[in-house]
C-alpha cells in the first residue's frame, strides 16, 4: 500500500522530487572575480528590459480597455426586470439564506393594486441589500434564486470613500428600465 | 404493546394508531389529513405504510397508518419499495395542481406539503397541463386566503366546524373542483381563525398581519414567551426582525394550550410595534423632556429618598416587577393596582383553590372533563381558549361514551362522529349574557349575579343535602339544581368553573360548594376561576391590600411619592378615586410601555419592556407560573423591564451603587423565601447562567440569515450580537442543537420538518406532553388542610329590580377585550362599539330605544352617556357596559347606577 508519510531520509529525498522538470538546483559555487565584477549579470538584465520594449505588451490599458470575461465571470449583483421592466425579484429570501456571507437582507413588501407594472409578482422587496465588503463574489444568490432576479454581472472593482457606500441597496442594484432606458438597461446586463 | 417497524422492535402505548405509533418513536412519515388534536379521517392517503400478516409474510398489504390501530407483535414497514413508491405518487398527483409558488407563498420555509414532498423524494414535475385554478375570498383582516394552493386534505373544515364550531367556513363544489371557503365574501366570524394558518398544511390561509412586514420563519428570532392578552396563559412564541415584533406562533403546551391559541393571543401584539410606545425617559415640568439615564438618576434621588414611597402593583405585570416595586417601597407600601372589589373576588378565588377541597383545572383538564358546569362568567369572551377546551370536553365525552359502546378507537374521527351523532356530554351555562357556548349546553339559563348564585347554591344544597338552608329556593331551581347535580354526580372528572367578571363573590363561593361537594372518593373534580389579566393571580397571590387603602396611607402627613408599575389605573379604577390620590401625591413616578391616561399625569415616566422586550414570570388562573423571554433586542434604547428600573431605585435609596447586575432568577428566589406561597417558583426556569454542555439555547434557526447585512445601514462594523444575561438563550444562531429543555423551546424545527408539525419531535407523543414535562409551575397545591371546611353556608336573597337603579356589569367581547389587544388594527376593526345594554323591559321603563343616548351616574360619579342597545335576553335591572377595550374607563361594576335619558 501506498503511504505518503515518508519511513526514512531517502524515502523522504525521493517524496521531495518535483513537479516538473524546469526546477533547477541552486549553484552554491562560490562566487569568481568575473561573477564579483556585477557588470555582465546587470548588462544581462538591462537586455532583457530593452527587448520587451519590442514584444507585445502582456497588460492593457485598463479601464479604457477591458479584457474579455469567462462566462461564470462574476461580478458586482444586479437586480433584474422582465422584458416589461417590472422588478423580478419577489423577495423570497432564498439568495439570503443561500449567502455564505449571511450578506443579504430584505423586507419585502405586498404589491398593491396598480402596481403591477412595477412589480413582477404579488411580493416584492421594499428593501433589498448587500453588504459588498462581507460578500465574497461565490454567486450562490443568483444560483439560489428562482426568479431569475438576482445575477452576478461584469462590472467589477467599484470604489468609494467611505465603508457606508458599499452596502449596496435597490437603488445601487437594480438594474435600468429596459423600456424607458434600453442601452443603459443593456450595458448593465452585459453579456448575460 | 411490542410492534416491529422494519424489523426493529419499538414499545408502544395500547389505542393509537400506527401514524401516530411511528411519530411516536421519532420516526418520520408523511401525512397530511390526519392532526394530533382531531384524529384520523384517511382523506390524503398520504401516510401508507406495508403491514405484514406475521413476521414470514413477504408480501404484505399497503394501508394508511392513520386508519389503523396497534397491535401487539405488529410487522410493519415505512421503508417498503410499494409503500415508498405510493406516498410519492400521492404527492405528485397533488403536485399537479399545486401553483408551485413558494417563492411568493408565506407559507413557504414553514410548509408541510414542502416538507412531505421533500420527504417521500418527489423532485421532478412531469405534469405539463394547465393547473385548477380558483378565485380567492376576502375573508377579513386576520386571515389570508390563496385557494389554489389547497391539497383536499380538509383539515381546514374539520378544524373550524367540527373543532372549534364556526359555521362560515365550508367545503363546495366537487371532484377536481372542491373549494374550501365561505359561502361568500366575508369576515370570518370564529374567534378561533387564526389557527387555520397553523392546521392548514399549505399556504391557502396564512396570517394576514404577518403580510404587513413579512418574515420568512428562518429569518426570525424567537422566543418563548407566554400571552398577555387574559388570565388562561397561552404559551406563545414571539418572534422578531429588525427590532419590530413580526408575529405570535403558538407554543405547544399539552395542559395548556396544546396546538391552538385564539385570535387575541395570536394577533394582539401589535402593540408592541405601536409609535404610541414610551420609548424615553421623560421628567416631565422643566424644559427638555427627555432625558439621559444619569439624569434619571439625579432627579430621582430626592423623590425616591424622601421618607415614604407608595407602591402602586400590576395585574399585567410580571411577578419579578411586582416584587421589585414591593422591595422597593416596602410590603406595608404597597398596593394591589386594583379595586377593592376585584381583590376581594381574587382573593375568595385564592382562597377556595387552595383550601384543599378542590383541584385547580387546567385547560387540559377541562378538555377531559366528562361534566362542566360555568358558573357566572363569560368565558367565551373573558377566556377564549378555555371555551374551546369546554366545547372538546362536550364533544369528546359524547365521542368517548360512544366508543365504548361499539369497538372504535377514539382517533378514528369520522366513525366516532358519525356514531356520536348529536350526542354531546354535560354542560350546564349558567350566566348573566348568551354566548355561543350555550348552543351546546344542556342547560342554559341566564340571571343576574345573585339569582345565577342562588341557583349554584341550590345545586350544592342537592349534592349535600342539609349543609345550608335550602328551603326558601323556588321549585323551578330547585329542578333545575337536581337535573344539574344528577349529571355532576354522573361524572368521573367533572369541572365547575367560575370567575370574578360577575363581581359577585356569591358566585365564586356557589361554584365551589358545588365543586367541593362533588370531589369525593372516586371523583376527581376540577375547578377553574376565571380572573381579568395575565397576571391578575400572581399579583393577588402577593396578597397586598386594593388601591383603595393606599388612599389612607397618604392622609396623614401628605408628602408621598408615587411608583405607578405598568399600570392604567384609570381603567381598573373610578376616576375621581385614582385623581383623589394622584393629586396628593407630590411625586408621580410611572413605569409604563405605551402612552394612556395615567401616564399622562406622570412627573417621571420611565419606558418599560413589553413582553417582547423584557424577561418575567405570569401566574395564570390555574396558579401556573410561566415564564417568557425576551425576543426584542434593547441595547440601544431606554426600554428596560421594569423590574430593572425598579432595582436601579433601590440602589438610589439604598446609596449602595455595588454594580451588581440583577437577574430575574435572583428576584424569584428572594420571593420564594419572603412570601411561602410561592414556593416552588424558582422551578419555572433555571438560572440565567445555565447552559447545555456549555453551550446556551439559540434564538434563531440555524438557517437565518442576512447576519453581517441586517445592521449594516446602522453601523458597517458589525456589532457584537446583542447580548442577555438574563437567560439561557442566546440571541445567534449558534448554540445548542437539538430538543432544548421544554421551558426553553425558542421555535420548533427538525430535520426535515420546518413547519410547526415538528412539535411531533418535541412531545412524547403526539398530544401529550412536551419531553420532560410541559413547562410551568403550578404553584396552587392540592393538599387537604385538615379541618378546613370551606363550605359557604350564606345562601344571598334573590335579586330585586329597583325603580331607578340599574346592576352594571362588564361586558366583555372575545376579540376587543384586552387592553393591549385593542392595539392590533385588526381586532379593532372586529370589536364591538360601546354600547349601555339594557333589557326591553329597563328600555321601557326608561323610555328609551336603541340608539338614544343613557347617562350613567353612580353617587356623584359621573361616566358620561352611552348610546343605547337593546338585547331581548337579557335579564331586567341590569345594565352591561362594554368594558375592556382600549377606550373604557374603569367603574364601579357590581353596584347598583343610575341611568337618565339624555334629551
Ligand atoms: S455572491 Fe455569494 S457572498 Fe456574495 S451575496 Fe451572493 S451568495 Fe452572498
Ligand atoms: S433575488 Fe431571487 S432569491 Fe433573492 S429574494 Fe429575490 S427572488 Fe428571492
Ligand atoms: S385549505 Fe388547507 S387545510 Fe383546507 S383542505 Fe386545503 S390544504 Fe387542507
Ligand atoms: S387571550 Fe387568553 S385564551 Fe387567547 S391566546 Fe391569550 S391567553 Fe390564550
Ligand atoms: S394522514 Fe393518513 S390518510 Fe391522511
Amino acid at each position: 500500500m501506498q503511504t505518503l508519510i515518508p519511513h526514512n531520509a531517502d524515502e523522504s529525498r525521493r517524496m521531495m522530487q518535483s513537479l516538473t522538470n524546469r526546477a533547477k538546483p541552486v549553484d552554491r559555487r562560490p562566487m569568481n572575480f568575473v561573477d564579483r565584477l556585477y557588470l555582465p549579470a546587470v548588462l544581462k538584465g538591462m537586455s532583457i528590459t530593452f527587448g520587451h520594449i519590442f514584444k507585445k505588451p502582456p497588460t492593457i490599458k485598463y479601464p479604457e480597455q477591458t479584457r474579455e470575461f469567462s462566462p461564470v465571470f462574476r461580478g458586482l449583483h444586479v437586480l433584474n426586470r422582465d422584458e416589461e421592466g417590472r422588478e423580478r425579484c419577489t423577495a423570497c429570501g432564498l439568495c439570503a439564506v443561500a449567502c455564505p456571507a449571511e450578506a443579504i437582507t430584505m423586507e419585502a413588501a405586498e404589491r398593491e393594486p396598480g402596481e403591477e407594472n412595477l412589480y413582477r409578482e404579488e411580493k416584492y422587496a421594499a428593501r433589498y441589500e448587500i453588504n459588498m465588503l462581507r460578500c465574497i463574489f461565490c454567486g450562490l444568490c443568483e444560483e439560489a434564486c428562482p426568479k431569475d432576479a438576482i445575477y452576478l454581472s461584469e462590472t467589477f472593482a467599484p470604489s468609494n470613500f467611505a465603508r457606508k457606500g458599499f452596502i449596496y441597496g435597490k437603488k445601487d442594484l437594480l438594474i435600468p428600465n429596459p423600456v424607458t432606458q434600453p442601452e443603459e438597461y443593456a450595458k448593465a446586463k452585459g453579456k448575460r | 404493546m411490542v410492534i416491529h417497524i422494519d424489523n426493529k422492535e419499538y414499545n408502544i402505548k395500547s389505542g393509537k394508531n400506527l401514524l401516530e405509533a411511528c411519530l411516536s418513536v421519532g420516526l418520520d412519515l408523511p401525512y397530511f389529513c390526519w392532526h394530533p388534536a382531531m384524529g384520523s379521517v384517511g382523506a390524503c392517503r398520504q401516510c401508507a405504510v406495508k403491514v405484514y400478516k406475521d413476521e414470514n409474510d413477504t408480501k404484505g398489504r399497503l394501508v394508511m397508518s392513520c386508519m389503523e390501530g396497534v397491535k401487539d407483535g405488529l410487522y410493519l414497514s415505512i421503508e417498503d419499495k410499494t409503500a415508498k413508491e405510493f406516498r410519492e405518487q400521492v404527492i405528485e398527483w397533488l403536485m399537479t395542481n399545486h401553483p408551485h409558488d413558494c417563492p411568493v407563498c408565506d407559507e413557504g420555509g414553514a410548509c408541510h406539503l414542502q416538507d412531505m414532498t421533500v420527504m417521500t423524494g418527489h423532485d421532478y414535475r412531469r405534469f405539463k397541463y394547465k393547473k385548477r385554478t380558483y378565485t380567492n375570498q376576502y375573508l377579513g383582516p386576520l386571515i389570508h386566503h390563496e385557494m389554489n394552493r389547497c391539497i383536499q386534505c380538509y383539515r381546514c373544515v374539520r378544524y373550524y366546524r367540527d373543532y372549534a364550531g364556526g359555521d362560515d367556513l365550508n367545503v363546495f363544489a366537487a371532484h377536481n373542483h372542491v373549494y374550501f371557503g365561505r359561502e361568500k365574501d366575508g369576515v370570518l366570524q370564529s374567534p378561533f381563525s387564526g389557527n387555520l394558518s397553523e392546521v392548514c398544511p399549505t399556504g391557502v390561509f396564512t396570517d394576514k398581519t404577518l403580510k404587513e412586514h413579512y418574515t420568512r420563519k428562518w429569518d426570525l428570532t424567537m422566543s418563548p414567551s407566554v400571552c398577555n392578552h387574559c388570565s388562561v396563559g397561552c404559551n406563545t412564541i414571539a418572534a422578531e426582525r429588525y427590532g419590530e415584533l413580526r408575529c405570535i406562533l403558538n407554543r405547544y403546551n399539552g395542559d395548556v394550550n396544546g396546538y391552538f391559541l385564539c385570535d387575541r393571543g395570536r394577533f394582539g401584539y401589535e402593540f408592541v410595534n405601536s409609535e404610541n410606545r414610551i420609548k424615553r425617559v421623560i421628567i416631565r415640568n422643566r424644559a427638555g423632556e427627555a432625558s439621559t439615564e444619569e439624569e434619571l438618576m439625579q432627579h430621582l434621588q430626592p423623590l425616591v429618598s424622601m421618607s415614604k414611597i407608595i407602591g402602586i402593583g400590576s395585574p399585567r405585570a410580571s411577578l419579578e416587577s411586582n416584587f421589585a416595586l414591593m422591595q422597593l417601597v416596602g410590603k406595608q407600601n404597597f398596593y394591589q393596582g386594583i379595586s377593592e372589589d376585584e381583590a376581594h373576588l381574587n382573593r375568595v378565588c385564592i382562597d377556595v383553590l387552595q383550601s384543599g377541597s378542590v383541584h385547580s383545572a387546567s385547560l387540559k383538564e377541562i378538555e377531559q372533563a366528562d361534566a362542566v358546569l360555568v358558573v357566572g362568567e363569560d368565558i367565551w369572551n373573558t377566556a377564549p381558549m378555555m371555551a374551546l377546551a369546554v366545547r372538546q370536553a362536550v364533544v369528546k365525552t359524547a365521542g368517548a361514551e360512544a366508543s365504548q359502546h361499539v369497538q372504535i378507537p377514539v382517533w378514528l374521527d369520522s366513525a366516532i362522529k358519525e356514531l356520536a351523532q348529536e350526542d354531546k356530554g354535560f354542560l350546564a351555562v349558567l350566566n348573566v349574557s348568551a354566548s355561543p357556548l350555550d348552543e351546546l349546553a344542556t342547560h342554559a339559563w341566564h340571571a343576574t349575579p345573585d339569582d345565577l348564585s342562588r341557583a349554584a347554591f341550590a345545586i350544592a344544597a342537592y349534592l349535600q343535602p342539609g349543609k345550608l338552608q335550602a328551603d326558601n329556593f323556588s321549585e323551578e331551581l330547585t329542578n333545575q339544581a337536581k337535573a344539574i347535580g344528577e349529571a355532576l354526580k354522573q361524572a368521573k372528572n367533572p369541572v365547575i368553573i367560575t370567575g370574578v367578571s360577575s363581581y359577585n363573590d356569591n358566585v365564586i363561593k356557589a361554584a365551589f360548594d358545588i365543586a367541593a361537594s362533588l370531589n369525593t372518593a372516586g371523583r376527581k373534580t376540577g375547578m377553574a376561576c376565571v380572573m381579568t389579566e395575565c397576571n391578575s393571580m400572581g399579583l393577588a397571590l402577593m396578597d397586598a391590600p386594593a388601591f383603595n387603602h393606599a388612599m389612607d396611607s397618604v392622609r396623614p402627613n401628605g408628602h408621598a411619592t408615587a411608583v405607578i408599575l405598568e399600570n392604567d389605573l384609570y381603567r381598573h379604577l373610578t376616576p375621581n378615586l385614582v385623581d383623589n390620590f394622584l393629586n396628593k401625591c407630590d411625586h408621580i413616578i410611572v413605569l409604563d410601555s405605551l402612552h394612556n391616561s395615567t401616564t399622562e399625569k406622570a412627573s417621571v415616566l420611565l419606558p418599560a419592556a413589553t413582553f417582547a422586550e423584557g424577561d418575567g414570570t405570569l401566574v395564570n388562573n390555574e396558579g401556573r407560573a410561566q415564564r417568557f423571554f425576551q425576543v426584542i433586542p434593547n441595547a440601544d434604547t431606554q426600554v428596560k423591564e421594569s423590574w430593572q428600573w425598579l432595582w436601579k431605585m433601590q440602589m438610589l435609596r439604598s446609596q449602595k451603587v455595588n454594580g451588581h447586575v440583577l437577574h430575574p432568577d435572583e428576584l424569584l428566589q428572594k420571593m420564594e423565601t419572603d412570601m411561602p406561597q410561592f414556593k416552588g417558583i424558582t422551578s419555572v426556569s433555571p438560572g440565567h447562567d445555565y447552559t447545555i454542555h456549555g453551550e446556551r439555547i439559540p434564538r434563531e434557526p440555524h438557517r437565518y440569515s442576512g447576519r453581517t447585512a441586517i445592521q449594516a445601514n446602522k453601523n458597517v462594523s458589525e456589532p457584537k450580537p446583542f447580548y442577555d444575561g438574563d437567560s439561557p438563550l442566546s440571541f445567534t444562531m449558534e448554540g445548542f442543537k437539538g430538543v432544548p429543555p421544554s421551558w426553553a423551546v425558542p421555535f420548533f424545527w427538525a430535520p426535515g420538518w420546518n413547519s410547526v408539525q415538528s412539535v411531533a419531535k418535541y412531545q412524547d407523543e403526539p398530544n401529550g406532553s412536551l419531553k420532560g414535562g410541559n413547562p410551568g409551575v403550578r404553584l396552587l397545591q392540592d393538599k387537604k388542610k385538615e379541618n378546613a371546611d370551606l363550605f359557604f353556608k350564606d345562601v344571598p336573597e334573590q335579586f330585586v329590580i329597583t325603580k331607578d337603579k340599574w346592576l352594571l356589569l362588564p361586558k366583555f367581547h372575545v376579540l376587543g377585550s384586552g387592553e393591549l389587544s385593542g392595539y392590533t388594527k385588526a381586532l379593532e376593526v372586529l370589536s364591538p362599539e360601546l354600547f349601555a345594554i339594557i333589557s326591553p323591559k329597563s328600555a321601557e321603563a326608561l323610555n328609551v330605544k336603541e340608539g338614544d343616548m343613557l347617562q350613567l351616574t353612580d353617587a356623584g360619579i359621573a361616566y358620561g352617556s352611552l348610546p343605547v342597545k337593546v338585547l331581548d335576553n337579557m335579564c331586567d335591572g341590569v345594565v352591561f357596559v362594554n368594558a375592556g377595550s382600549r377606550g373604557t374607563v374603569g367603574m364601579n361594576w357590581g353596584t347598583r347606577i343610575n341611568l337618565a335619558k339624555v334629551n
